[in-house]
């Protein structure tokens, strides 16, 4: 059976309701966009598979419902995500404030080293700007994050996030993947491993080719 | 006794299917909101209409306060978001109208508030009453073409009904959502006694029912199904007694059963997931709805009042 992929990790978008989360997953997986999209009701799911120096590494992506009501839900999912996206709106000064609780609660009911990213999204809305990129920076520098200002819209630094958080979270997990590439012979790669042993995706995420 | 008697009857020949041209009266009838004795009718809609229109007046200038600003927000965000592709709900006009329901509503029930999805809740009555004033294609007519008090009408109507219908189902939308929690957990029980294939499958492929079912709870069914189809659903619901907070369940469970072959042939974690999450209904009409609710009608019978004696 031809390799699908070498490893498997788990992203999840958070952010408030409305800064573009749906949109920004859209765009980076099936690189579409509607203006006026369906609200996220609890979680959705969407998964690609990128390649990151030469390893094919399939990442699900979770995209969650911003309002706060959800968030018992939702923070069921923090436990088993490798990276986190906090999208917040550079039109809405409240979501960019909002980051900083969104960041606490990662702090509290996700994994230590989970990687996360900064992400400002609209910023081909510049006529109605009310977060500075300096402002942005600042915040990412302050928590220890990479920034970056996106648009789903115009598909401006879409593929560049999604890589950098998933190179992250590769390069945060090297030890383990390292390890995992020595046990196993030349010919096997990780994701045949899994095949042979009749291990499904899911089963593989908690045992082999992720670190959940 | 006798409404008591003529409610029955018109339960009984709703659950059905109720007719286009009698649906509207019938679901006031139904929601408890409409009286069936025919004399006390006009007064009770008169009285009924004007006092949310008080509602409107008192309160709806409020939602700028600091109080209500983070849930007129919410709405504000929301309602563009609601059936997006169908033009009558991107009408100014009508856009106005959810706003105001939705807001209202909100204030009045603070235990819940505002949660999205309840957005969704209120377009099969919108749409059912503004039916009576439409001869054809409903999804693109024109509302501010219709006189001014009949498009209030219709939107005191909606609410009313609305609010009905979430009395019902309250603790799907309070803190931590406990009605809906365990209503998936009902849901898993049950999938597990009925269809060990398909429960053993999630298992396998470590598929939890809360990533597929959450918003079959939260929203009815309403984002897995056509518009037309959750209108004929809510006859039946409302035609049963607890439907929307009790029999939907049924109906869920046969909703997932009705995928059984496109299920057991997926191969991984995502295949699965993306399925359940994106459940090719777009065909779907009445005869599809029908079986789904018969189907749900015999789980019902063989699991509700006698949970523990039957297993496959």
């Amino acid at each position: 059976m031809a390799k699908q992929y070498d490893v498997l990790f788990r992203l999840l978008l958070l952010g408030d309701s409305g800064v573009g989360k749906t949109c920004l997953l859209c765009r980076f997986t099936d690189n579409e966009f509607h203006p006026s999209h369906i609200s996220t009701i609890g979680v959705d799911f969407k998964m690609k598979t990128l390649e990151i120096d030469g390893i094919k590494v399939r990442i699900q992506i979770w995209d969650t419902a911003g309002q706060e009501r959800y968030q018992t839900i939702t923070k069921q999912y923090y436990r088993r995500a490798q990276g986190i996206f906090l999208v917040y709106d550079i039109t809405s000064e409240r979501s960019f404030q909002h980051i900083m609780k969104w960041a606490s609660d990662v702090d509290e009911y996700a994994p230590d080293n989970i990687q996360r990213i900064l992400i400002g999204n609209k910023s081909d809305e510049e006529e109605k700007r009310q977060v500075a990129t300096g402002q942005g920076n600042k915040l990412a520098k302050d928590y220890g994050m990479d920034f970056f200002e996106t648009s789903a819209s115009t598909n401006y630094n879409i593929t560049e996030s999604f890589t950098r958080l998933a190179e992250q979270v590769l390069a945060a997990n090297k030890k383990d993947l390292d390890l995992l590439r020595a046990s196993v012979t030349d010919e096997l790669n990780l994701a045949a491993l899994e095949e042979e042993e009749g291990i499904t995706d899911g089963a593989a995420a908690s045992q082999k080719g992720c670190w959940c | 006794m006798y409404s008591h008697i003529i409610y029955n009857e018109l339960r009984k020949h709703s659950w059905s299917g109720i007719p286009r041209e009698v649906r509207p009266i019938t679901w006031r009838l139904l929601s408890g909101y409409l009286p069936v004795n025919m004399e006390r009718r006009d007064l009770v809609l008169k009285r009924k209409r004007d006092e949310y229109f008080g509602f409107i007046e008192q309160y709806y200038h409020s939602r700028t306060d600091e109080t209500y600003k983070d849930t007129y927000r919410q709405i504000h965000i929301d309602i563009p978001r609601t059936n997006p592709l169908i033009p009558l709900f991107q009408q100014p006009a009508v856009q106005e109208v959810f706003e105001r329901i939705l807001f209202i509503w909100a204030i009045r029930h603070p235990a819940s508030g505002y949660v999205q999805g309840i957005n969704d809740l209120v377009t099969p009555f919108f749409v059912v009453f503004l039916s009576e004033f439409v001869e054809e294609d409903v999804e693109n007519f024109d509302v501010a073409s219709l006189p001014l008090e009949t498009q209030r009408n219709i939107e005191a109507d909606s609410f009313w009904c609305m609010t009905k219908l979430l009395d019902g189902i309250q603790d799907n939308y309070t803190f931590a959502q406990p009605g809906i929690q365990n209503k998936v957990k009902a849901l898993e029980e049950l999938v597990s006694r009925i269809d060990e294939d398909i429960h053993n499958y999630f298992k396998r492929y470590e598929v939890e029912y809360l990533q597929f079912a959450f918003r079959w709870m939260n929203n009815l069914l309403m984002r897995e199904l056509p518009l037309r189809c959750t209108i004929r659903l809510w006859d039946t619901y409302q035609a049963e007694q607890e439907g929307f907070s009790h029999f939907h369940l049924y109906v869920c469970a046969a909703f997932l059963i009705e995928w059984r072959k496109e299920i057991l042939s997926m191969v991984d974690f995502q295949g699965l997931l993306m399925l359940l999450q994106n459940l090719p209904t777009i065909h779907w009409g009445n005869e599809e709805v029908g079986l789904l609710l018969a189907e749900a009608y015999r789980l019902k019978y063989m699991f509700a009042d006698a949970p523990n004696h039957y297993k496959r």
